[in-house]
């Protein structure tokens, strides 16, 4: 599913947090691609994200999925982590097979499912224990599992990997790979690891102060000539060896 | 001082020996307070998830009288009651005063805002968080209601037996609409201020010891359910 | 493990709802001997702690299957609860208010049904001499008490104790004020216990005062006996044009039995350690 804006706007208080109005002004996240967002913080990410996905209201301009306006709410084959997700206070397998029981598919599949889940996530060990006292890691991961279990179309990612180990984070962003090319996911991305986004994003997209700057392949980003935009990369530090665009 | 160790000396004979008195007391006094919290968290659960995950204009105003009247004073609750079951009152056709039935109602008048506005307090924190996730995983209406009563099951509890221990230890408002009478209205706080009044000491004081104890052993099943709670909340 | 406590505690709860519920039926039935309806007696607080009650009202209870359901208040409550239709029957000793109460046509019959007579405590040292000078003329005990003036406590909540301990006041020309006038605007028996803790004087029923006698170990009786301090009681049969739920017919009942020779008979043998508290005085038809 493509998700489009259109001269976005969104104000709290009479203050314009978004204003995608002007270069960049209809934004294009596209049908089984990993589109990243990047930004300072209070730049507008979160709120782009979550009127995207159908949590919060826009104040004007259009979002169409698949040139189709939505109806403010969230449309069920689209899920959304937030950046420090509220597991329930259940087991991990419960936490993971919560959306397919609410969707009543069938025990044993529920089952199958859950337990492919467990295993690809590397969840297995602690499948039974409570989903609140999880390290920071296996929340992210069991959130994670959860959001793709009823495999939506569509997935929102804020910051799911900020504060995680290495190994975790390859493994998250393989089970996101995996099925971009499986299954087409669409995967929107909030992200700060810069060499994040230029390992796995198609595209990106960089705001500013509620204002899109950007909006385009990865390589366009480096070669913008604009200077928030290469003060932004140049404070994160990038390797030429982590340096790859996505393969 | 020698009164004071006669007293409970007294007691500890009294209690020993069952009264059945003293036991019909008891049980009633666990009948009306039981009741009334049940029939309080029935109409308090509900609205304060409601109220607390809704964000409505005024919902400030709402939550500060909310908590106003978690701590209103028993003995007015009881005299407003009282004037309504009164047989000169509106409703006194239906012979309420001085009965049991009149006493659960004064308690869940009084038990309803405590065990809102905990729940309340909570949900506008945490519930509304579950209701978002909720949403993103596909949650209908129905299952977002299911999924906050199980996310504030504990909260649930807090509020239910800090209910039932306004309820069980207030004398106010159940002296006013019950009367204290004897095999009909008499509850444990009653028994003890009567008593105290009549300087039967070693019998309040009994009685004060079962109350406390019953006291004692609710906010266990509390310390319990808070104690495992913040266990799990532990990193 | 968590879903076993919630289950565990929830049976727990249902149990103990379901056994106090029975617990509290089957001895209310107990009470009521067979179900001819109540009736609510409205009484003071000295006439319950007296324990009178206790002992005649089963019979009447048994007699005629009325339960009665006894609520006891401050003698100016009891009327009020009259003046209301709160209650149905009174048993009150506070004869200037219920004659009133019986002029304004609030209540249907009035007899008069047994005295018991109050006694002035004081203690045992005796600073205003009453003992010595007063032991059984209670205007010329309050006055002496008031000259010192030693620490006098009153009930000031219009019971008929305080009503009578007003009346003697009165009649010694003296309105008592200042901090040796104590109030407490609470029932005898806490009253008592404050003239013990501060050692002072008061005006008090015997039934109450014997009643307590052990544990007010600084007080004695120093003045009683006096024609004054005689306390006669009233039943008076609430007026059913009150309002609709007033249940007349029990309340003659009650009436009528409390001076039938029967009612009067009980009162007569009802004793306190040994001793008689309460005198019948109705005037036999």
């Amino acid at each position: 599913m493509n998700i489009e804006t259109k001269n976005l706007i969104k104000t709290y208080n009479d203050d314009a947090v978004l204003n995608l109005t002007r270069d960049y002004n209809h934004l294009f996240f596209e049908s089984g691609k990993i589109n990243g967002i990047l930004g300072p913080n209070g730049s507008g990410k979160t709120t782009l994200m979550k009127i995207m996905a159908g949590l919060i209201s826009k104040t004007s301009g259009d979002v169409l999925y698949d040139g189709h306006p939505g109806n403010n709410d969230t449309p069920l084959d689209i899920t959304y982590s937030s950046h420090r997700p509220t597991l329930f206070s259940r087991s991990v397998y419960e936490n993971i097979a919560y959306p397919l029981k609410i969707r009543k598919y069938p025990k044993d599949q529920i089952q199958r499912i859950v337990t492919e889940l467990l295993n690809e996530f590397e969840l297995s060990d602690i499948q039974d224990h409570n989903a609140k006292k999880l390290s920071g890691g296996e929340s992210q991961k069991t959130a994670l599992a959860r959001a793709l279990s009823f495999s939506p179309k569509v997935i929102f990612l804020d910051e799911p990997t900020a504060n995680i180990d290495p190994k975790n984070i390859k493994l998250m962003e393989t089970a996101l790979l995996k099925r971009k090319q499986l299954h087409n996911l669409t995967v929107i991305i909030i992200t700060h690891n810069l060499s994040q986004a230029f390992r796995i994003c198609d595209n990106l997209t960089f705001l500013d102060q509620g204002v899109c700057l950007y909006s385009g392949p990865p390589q366009g980003l480096i070669e913008s000539s604009n200077p928030i935009i290469h003060d932004f990369i140049s404070f994160n530090t990038l390797s030429n060896t982590e340096f790859q665009l996505k393969s | 001082m020698n009164y004071i160790i006669n007293g409970f000396v007294e007691a500890f004979r009294l209690l020993l020996s069952f009264d059945p008195e003293i036991t019909q007391i008891v049980l009633l006094s666990l009948f009306v307070s039981f009741s009334s919290t049940l029939y309080a968290t029935i109409i308090g659960v509900p609205f304060g998830i409601l109220l607390g995950i809704t964000n409505f204009r005024g919902k400030q105003i709402v939550s500060r009288f909310l908590y106003t009247f978690m701590s209103f004073p028993p003995v007015v609750i009881g005299l407003f009651t009282a004037l309504f079951l009164a047989r000169s009152g509106p409703f006194g056709q239906f012979k309420l005063m001085y009965t049991p039935t009149a006493m659960i109602i004064a308690q869940t008048i009084l038990v309803t805002p405590v065990i809102m506005g905990i729940v309340f307090n909570n949900a506008t924190n945490s519930g509304y968080e579950v209701v978002l996730t909720g949403k993103t995983l596909g949650a209908g209406k129905r299952d977002t209601l299911i999924l906050l009563i199980t996310e504030l099951k504990g909260t649930i509890m807090i509020a239910l037996v800090t209910g039932f221990g306004r309820a069980i230890s207030e004398v106010g408002a159940v002296m006013i609409v019950g009367g204290n009478i004897r095999g009909f209205t008499r509850v444990m706080t009653t028994f003890i201020a009567m008593n105290n009044n009549m300087g039967q000491y070693s019998t309040a004081i009994a009685m004060g010891i079962i109350l406390m104890t019953i006291s004692f052993i609710t906010n266990s099943i509390l310390y319990k359910y808070i104690i495992g709670d913040t266990n799990e909340y532990r990193d | 493990m968590k879903k076993k406590l919630t289950v565990f505690l929830v049976i727990i709860f249902v149990c103990a709802l379901a056994l106090s519920f029975a617990g509290c039926t089957t001895t209310e039935k107990a009470l009521e001997p067979g179900s001819n309806g109540e009736i609510i007696l409205a009484t003071t607080t000295s006439t319950q702690d007296s324990g009178l009650l206790e002992v005649i009202l089963p019979a009447f209870e048994s007699k005629t299957g009325i339960a009665v359901k006894v609520v006891a208040v401050g003698t100016g409550k009891a009327i009020e609860m009259g003046t209301n239709g709160e209650a149905d029957v009174l048993l009150v000793h506070a004869r200037a208010q219920e004659d009133k109460f019986m002029a304004d046509g609030l209540g249907v019959e009035r007899f008069d049904v047994m005295y018991n007579d109050f006694v002035v405590l004081g203690p045992t040292a005796d600073p205003a001499q009453v003992k010595a000078n007063a032991s059984a003329d209670a205007v010329k005990a309050f006055t002496a008490i008031a000259a010192v003036p030693s620490t006098f406590v009153s009930r000031d909540d219009k019971s008929g104790t305080n009503t009578k301990e007003l009346q003697i006041w009165k009649a010694a020309n003296i309105t008592p004020e200042g901090d040796w006038y104590v109030r407490t605007g609470t029932g005898m028996g806490e009253t008592l216990t404050v003239t013990n803790e501060k050692l002072g004087y008061t005006l008090a029923d015997r039934a109450t005062y014997a009643n307590m006698k052990d544990t007010l170990t600084g007080l004695e009786v120093v003045c009683e006996g006096d024609p004054l301090l005689l306390n006669p009681y009233g039943v008076i049969t609430v007026s059913p044009t009150i309002n609709a739920q007033i249940n007349a017919d029990g309340a003659k009942a009650f009436a009528d039995w409390i001076v039938s020779p029967e009612g009067q008979k009980l009162i007569g043998s009802y004793e306190i350690n040994g001793d008689q508290v309460f005198t019948p005085s109705a005037t036999q038809k």
